[in-house]
């Protein structure tokens, strides 16, 4: 493990939070946090990320919008939607 | 209900017919009206009837089941007539023309109870019937905006022709080829918006799951159901059978209330409102046969 796949707190948090809701086969702590979340990456689907949107917003208290055009990359992995989480919590 | 590329049967196959000809259909069509109008759906039934010997298959094998007999060929014209008909009247439907048409509507108290409390709701169709025609009957409602959430090829076909018809209409339509289509179905259903969906094809989904449907099991999608749970909103199904002539018969029955469930037997209640929906479908493919507009082995 080199240190960009190396998860920091604030992934692993969000990393356990998926895998519970989503009820994942993996290991929250292996989810390399640079792997894309959908398709080919963890395989999340559509439904899968609203899911975890609406669990961000209630644990996070961030909402995801629909209108915002960064979406493809906020999600694109584990460190980018931490990234977006932890830049607009409590603001 | 992905972004992956769609490559099933139907998708490829695609809705026949290109986009100029599309436009001179609906130019025609409103220039002649409807009774006139009527009259091309003879002729083009018959070429499509003939030209694809796919489609006629997938239609025999699915009345035999509904119908419980063999059909003859004349009910596989009717078949196609229905289909044709229905998708005429969606052009003048569009083009909020619904007076022209006789319309009965059951189970209308179900809608009035969701619109007063406000919050909006899921609308479940099928491929069966019109579902333009319940549509429309909403947009008299100007307080309930509806919303269609569909694949993203028919979205953009569609998309294309409603510029053709009624121009107001394109922002009704979510497609589903992005990432967040579905925050977009979530803040719609927040403000209060109706969305509406068809959940009977069971096609680029892997989700899929069998139930019995008029005699063998078949797949139904499974993320639709998934949806409203996550979302917590109410479901109501909604079907538009054409009943001939002008006359279009339409039903409005509840098959989900967010309060009956706790989080915890999420699944049970997705497992139930999928047989719950499946049920109905059944039951509306026998009452009206040849509304059923899935030309394709939906057995598969």
């Amino acid at each position: 493990m080199n240190d960009s796949s190396a998860q920091n707190a604030q992934e692993a948090e969000l990393a356990r939070l998926i895998v519970k809701i989503l009820n994942l086969q993996v290991p929250a702590m292996e989810i390399d946090p640079e792997t894309p979340l959908y398709a080919e990456g963890l395989g999340l689907d559509s439904i899968d990320m609203l899911e975890v949107a609406l669990a961000v917003s209630q644990q996070f208290g961030v909402k995801l919008r629909a209108d915002d055009k960064d979406n493809v990359k906020i999600f694109s992995s584990l460190r980018s939607l931490s990234a977006y989480i932890q830049q607009n919590r409590g603001t | 209900m992905s972004d992956k590329p769609l490559v099933q049967e139907w998708t490829v196959r695609s809705e026949r017919g290109s986009l100029p000809l599309i436009r001179l259909g609906v130019w025609i069509a409103l220039r002649l009206g409807r009774r006139a109008a009527r009259l091309f759906l003879y002729p083009t039934c018959l070429y499509f009837l003939l030209s694809s010997r796919k489609a006629a298959r997938s239609s025999r094998q699915y009345l035999e089941r509904a119908l419980d007999r063999r059909p003859s060929p004349a009910d596989v014209f009717r078949h196609y007539l229905t289909f044709a008909s229905c998708i005429l009247d969606r052009v003048f439907l569009l083009n909020e023309q619904i007076d022209q048409f006789d319309l009965t509507v059951h189970g209308e108290g179900v809608m009035l109870d969701i619109m007063r409390r406000g919050g909006g709701c899921l609308l479940f169709g099928a491929h069966f019937g019109s579902f333009e025609v319940t549509r429309a009957i909403g947009r008299c409602h100007r307080d309930a905006p509806i919303s269609l959430v569909m694949y993203e090829e028919n979205a953009r076909k569609i998309r294309t022709a409603l510029a053709a018809i009624n121009p107001r209409l394109e922002a009704e339509v979510i497609g589903l080829a992005r990432l967040d289509s579905l925050l977009t179905v979530a803040e719609r259903l927040n403000r209060g918006h109706f969305v509406g969906l068809l959940p009977d094809r069971n096609v680029s989904s892997e989700d899929l799951v069998r139930y019995p449907f008029l005699g063998t099991p078949a797949r139904f999608p499974r993320g639709p159901f998934r949806m409203a749970m996550l979302l917590q909103k109410p479901v109501v199904m909604m079907i538009g059978i054409y009943r001939g002539g002008r006359r279009y018969e339409i039903f409005f029955e509840s098959l989900f209330a967010p309060s009956e469930t706790a989080a915890a037997d999420a699944d049970a209640a997705i497992a139930r409102a999928m047989s719950r929906y499946v049920e109905r479908l059944e039951h509306y493919c026998r009452a009206a046969p040849f509304n059923w507009f899935n030309f394709y082995d939906f057995w598969a």
